[in-house]
């Protein structure tokens, strides 16, 4: 060969395109995400509580009443499971599984992923929808690729 | 009797508790949560009111997935509900209705009898669901002679973490018709939250914003493909967009949505988003949840789905009595929407009927009421005599 080669395939090969399995990370990802509780984090987790200070929880009769009753100390401990666990153990029927809704029959409806349209085509690279170019290029410049997990 | 019973519906963002010889429940927020603002406390439950600066709200749920998980926020919770600050008395020795979700998990339904047992010491408790309660609240209000033995209905629970479809046939749950969609409340402000961020601007600390933002500004749209239209039509996009303005804590307390025309004071100061197709798509979420993603049928199909699970005797009756409530019920244009996908899906010699109650988030509340002041409420209660006999296991349905 004598150097004549398509720009357009050297730059194809270039391209980083994710795998199925990339593409499935994210959307599991995403839809996590919607259970988040809170996106940021504690924003007292950096203080430090002097001992020295009186707690108000702690009445003056407060010693009298930890003897009598359990606390949430003991709660915590004897009932840590957490949703997965719960989940497994849950052997009984019907369940939380069983009762979970189908899966859907209707053909998928795709959004643009920028302006929220409805959308034809997906991003090469990582499968995205987007509607139009000026989404595609929004999308590039943004999101695509950049949080590949 | 002395002591009347304390009824709580103990959902996963607000609980609703209150006597039952109370006219109304309280409506707390089941969290602990905490301001940046604000170094020195948390606040819990209706605390939150003293809170000024509501920006980047921390919550703390004691519900994950829609059940109750972390017992110590729980307990935090129930210490100030049952104290001074909350409904102003203690749970000794009173009788207590709770509601509980749909298949409830059974070392959480322990957990439960043991807390309320041994840490509050009531005297007796019934457990149920909200479902339970709301159709019991059915029956007590219509006013034709229903009971509960000859009752069918549907009752479509949307509440913050999922939302059940729960058939009763003959006064008693289905269990196997109960239908679940992961699609609530929660999922919904975090979708909101997702969009505005990335259109906009950043308010993914802003729960809290946010979820006022949702409840503002957003609806069903009757019909879902003549309102995307706002992309092609300026007409139609007139119609829908607009500009919420957002709140800063010192002159604006609260968000609120830009009356064009009309401003308020300092309007131009404050910072603005405007919205438009986000209004209605996000809640579309209850009705096809595969539009982000999740592989489950929204909630139109799901209770045809759910049909098929009943006796095709009763089908006509569940049909006629589908009754709304939650949290997420109250979106405007609800109702219309879910009768009209309902309609098509179901055979078309059956009449469909929808009931949404003014107030879907204390419907159930007021069935626990009911419940509770009804002359054979002791049958149900689970007694100090029952627990001490038998123990955590002596109450194990689903």
């Amino acid at each position: 060969m004598t150097g004549r080669e398509s720009n357009r395939i050297k730059d194809a090969e270039k391209k980083r395109v994710l795998d199925v399995a990339a593409r499935q990370r994210r959307a599991r990802k995403a839809l996590e995400a919607l259970e988040q509780d809170n996106f940021h984090d504690d924003p007292h987790a950096d203080l430090v509580m002097s001992k020295k200070l009186p707690k108000f929880q702690d009445g003056p009769n407060g010693k009298e009443k930890k003897t009598k009753r359990k606390g949430a100390e003991y709660f915590r401990a004897k009932y840590r499971k957490n949703f997965q666990q719960l989940l497994e153990e849950d052997k009984q029927r019907p369940n939380y599984e069983s009762a979970s809704a189908p899966p859907p029959q209707k053909p998928l409806r795709h959004f643009c992923a920028v302006c929220g349209n409805f959308s034809l085509y997906s991003c090469t690279a990582c499968g995205t929808r987007y509607c139009r170019v000026r989404c595609l290029k929004t999308h590039q410049d943004t999101r695509c690729l950049k949080w590949t997990a | 009797m002395a002591n009347a019973v304390v009824v709580l519906d103990n959902g996963a963002h607000t609980a609703k508790v209150g006597l039952a010889n109370q006219d109304e429940p309280q409506v707390v927020p089941n969290c602990i949560m905490k301001a940046k603002s604000e170094r020195r406390r948390a606040f819990v439950g209706n605390q939150i009111d003293e809170c000024r600066d509501t920006s980047s709200l921390f919550y703390i749920l004691a519900f994950q997935r829609g059940y109750l998980l972390n017992w110590d926020t729980q307990k935090t919770v129930w210490d100030y509900i049952f104290s001074k600050e909350g409904i102003g008395c203690t749970l000794d020795d009173r009788n207590i209705v709770i509601t509980e979700p749909q298949m409830n998990f059974q070392s959480v339904q322990e957990a439960m009898l043991e807390m309320l047992f041994e840490e509050y010491r009531v005297g007796g408790m019934y457990k149920t669901t909200a479902a339970d309660l709301a159709a019991f609240n059915y029956v007590a209000d219509s006013e034709e002679r229903t009971t509960m033995q000859t009752l069918n209905c549907i009752i479509i629970d949307v509440g913050y973490s999922f939302t059940h479809i729960v058939p009763f046939v003959l006064g008693r749950r289905v269990l196997e018709g109960i239908r679940r969609i992961d699609m609530g409340g929660k999922a919904l402000t975090n979708h909101l939250k997702e969009l505005i961020s990335y259109r906009q601007l950043n308010v993914m600390d802003e729960s809290h914003v946010v979820n006022q933002i949702k409840e503002d500004v957003c609806f069903v749209a009757e019909d879902f493909k003549e309102a995307m239209r706002v992309h092609q039509s300026e007409e139609k996009r007139r119609e829908v967009a607009l500009d919420y303005v957002l709140p800063d804590f010192t002159t604006v307390k609260r968000g609120y949505v830009r009356v064009p025309g009309q401003p308020r004071e300092d309007e131009d100061q404050q910072q603005s988003v405007p919205l438009c197709n986000e209004r209605f798509t996000v809640p579309e979420l209850l009705f096809n949840p595969s539009d982000i993603g999740v592989q489950q049928v929204g909630i139109p199909e799901a209770v045809a789905d759910c049909l098929k699970a009943c006796p095709w005797e009763a089908h006509r009756e569940l049909l006629l009595n589908i009754l709304i409530v939650g949290g997420s019920a109250q979106f405007p244009g609800f109702l219309p929407r879910l009768k009209r996908d309902l309609r098509a899906l179901v055979p078309c010699d059956l009449e469909v009927s929808l009931i949404c109650p003014e107030d879907p988030v204390r419907y159930a509340w007021y069935g626990g009421k009911e419940v509770a002041t009804s002359p054979n409420f002791d049958e149900f209660v689970y007694t100090r005599e029952d627990y001490e006999e038998y123990g955590a296991h002596g109450l194990s349905q689903r």
